[in-house]
């Protein structure tokens, strides 16, 4: 029962961990940028889409498609966010909305055009295959191997935006646009790069997310659902939010499938609709 | 406004007329600083003072004439850009910015000057204002009103711009912090030659600063002097500026 319990939440945190990976970029363009980007979830399918292709039709190990999914993620996001995302910061929010959503079924349909609705499975190095031993327990590696890499990204994001001087650009930028221009910053390209690293974080869970989840062209709707919880439980704009969110809804959704099946796949949304409704703003939310 | 300088001025608006959207504010604007000068611009509020800072950044709608900065026609630049070159703006409300710290406020948009590279760098604008370096590592908003406007100015300066621009940099602060900002701003000007656009409805304080005036009456220049000889022309303060009852 204990080691049962100790897998659940090993695999409910890895759950957790790859939502992070796909909806911390959601985050900071929703909370910093105040832009309603649901082609999110468009850009982390592309990811998956390219990792799937690099492995496949190159024949390249998986690792390599992992930088792969993050860069063209993030090239093609730059791509739409200077001719199109662009022309809709000062629109409505309802505008936004409705244009990113757009994004998604014409993603989901481009998908299905030229890889088929079938499920795309791919090929894991061996040290990613199988379970790793410990304490008596089985600890499957490839949750090991996501776990990690998001603590990695985790510190990353936290250095670069709380140490780092760009990191410091981006955050006066926010705080006062206009004086961030007065100064010098050119506020326009350092959020073009905010939004294309979010994204690429975005294409980057794509990514990891084949071997645990699947990946097929809805996948940018159903996960995009997930990610919308994460940003709102853990509250625009917080690196921190999104980590504590996104473990806490793994463990959720994880544990609850398996200690409730009954009651499993809402229990995501009841932690919503409770931590919402004590803290409309969110966890770490400021407004 | 003439200038006897016969070098190129350092900034020059020739007829300017800029508003916000369709709305017309200023009209006809013409005015230059050159290198080293310094120009008082006063007038009662709403006049368009600030305004008229924000045409020389870049951040209103410009309909008509040039902004030349450097001999460089800046017209069309970008307010990022108007800066990077040397244009030193510190704004009316501060704008500090609330979720850095005060270093980091100063060195986020820090820069190597053009002309006079590196003159200020953290130790020195901390030498200028010593009480940033107390205050080095608390937020943005946890700073009183003088505080935050030697952090405004400072963080101006760490830019190493070739020209101060300064809107109501005095407004709302205690005396002993308006003397202590009076004599910085003074000893920049005068001793080191430091271009200087002061807005200021305290005429004394302004004409004291400066060499060169120009007074705005609701969108035009209705008066241009030097700024010693203004001083002493009450019946023009008291038309244009008068006694500054209003307050804010
Ligand atoms: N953002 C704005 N949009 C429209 N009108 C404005 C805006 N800001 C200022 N104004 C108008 O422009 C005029 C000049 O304002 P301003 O330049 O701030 O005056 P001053 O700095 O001399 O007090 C005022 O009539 C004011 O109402
Ligand atoms: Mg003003």
């Amino acid at each position: 029962m204990i080691g049962n319990l100790a897998i659940v939440l090993f695999d409910g945190l890895a759950f957790g961990m790859l939502l992070f990976v796909l909806s911390v970029g959601l985050s900071v363009t929703l909370g910093l940028m105040n832009f309603v980007n649901l082609a999110h979830g468009a850009f982390a399918m592309l990811g998956g889409y390219v990792t799937v292709l690099v492995t496949r039709e190159l024949g390249l190990p998986f690792l390599w498609s992992l930088p792969a999914a993050f860069i063209v993620a993030a090239l093609v996001s730059v791509g739409f966010e200077r001719t199109l995302f662009r022309r809709l910061y000062r629109a409505g929010e309802l505008n936004q909305v409705l244009f990113t959503i757009g994004l998604v079924f014409a993603a989901s349909a481009a998908a299905a055009y030229v890889f088929g609705t079938a499920q795309q499975p791919i090929q894991l190095p061996q040290f990613l295959r199988g379970v790793t031993e410990f304490a008596g327990l089985r600890f499957g590696s490839y949750r090991i191997f996501l776990i990690i890499i998001a603590l990695v990204i985790t510190g990353l994001l936290v250095l670069g935006l709380e140490y780092t001087r760009f990191g410091a650009q981006i955050r006066a930028a926010v705080d006062n646009q206009r004086a961030a221009q007065g100064l010098g910053i050119d506020v326009d390209t350092v959020f073009a790069v905010t939004f294309a690293l979010g994204s690429g974080l975005a294409g980057l869970g794509g990514a990891l997310a084949i071997e645990m989840v699947g990946l097929d062209p809805s996948f940018g709707f159903h996960y995009l659902v997930y990610m919308m919880i994460v940003v709102s439980v853990g509250g625009l704009g917080s690196i921190a939010g999104s980590f504590v969110a996104a473990s806490l809804l793994g463990i959720a959704d994880v544990a609850g499938k398996y200690f409730v099946p009954d009651l499993g796949a809402f229990m995501i949304y009841l932690i919503m609709i409770a931590v919402l409704f004590l803290r409309p703003q969110g966890l770490f939310g400021k407004r | 406004m003439a200038t006897e300088n016969a070098q190129t001025p350092l900034l020059q608006l020739e007829n300017v007329r800029a508003g916000y959207g369709e709305a017309v504010v200023l009209d006809g604007v013409s005015l230059s600083v050159p290198e080293g000068g310094s120009l008082a611009v006063l007038g009662r509020n709403g006049v368009g003072k600030t305004t008229l800072l924000l045409t020389i950044m870049g951040f209103v709608n410009l309909m008509q004439g040039t902004v030349r900065f450097a001999g460089r026609d800046i017209s069309g630049a970008p307010p990022h850009k108007r800066a990077r070159a040397g244009l030193g703006w510190v704004p009316q409300e501060r704008d500090i910015f609330a979720s850095l710290t005060v270093e980091e406020n100063l060195t986020a948009t820090a820069r190597a000057g053009q002309g006079n590279a590196g003159r200020w760098d953290l130790s020195s604008v901390y030498d200028l204002f010593p009480r940033l370096k107390e205050r080095r590592a608390n937020m943005g908003n946890q700073l009183s009103g003088g505080e935050q406007q030697m952090l405004a100015i400072a963080r101006t300066l760490m830019t190493n711009p070739s020209i101060l621009i300064l809107d109501e940099p005095l407004e709302g602060l205690a005396p002993i912090i308006v003397e202590e900002l009076i004599a910085k701003i003074g000893a920049m000007a005068k001793d080191e030659g430091m271009a200087l656009v002061l807005v200021e409805q305290h005429a004394e304080v302004a004409l004291g600063l400066t060499d060169q005036a120009i007074v705005i009456e609701r969108g035009v220049i209705a008066h241009a002097a030097g700024s010693a000889e203004l001083l002493k022309d009450q019946a023009t303060l008291d038309r244009y500026v008068g006694l500054n009852l209003e307050g804010e």
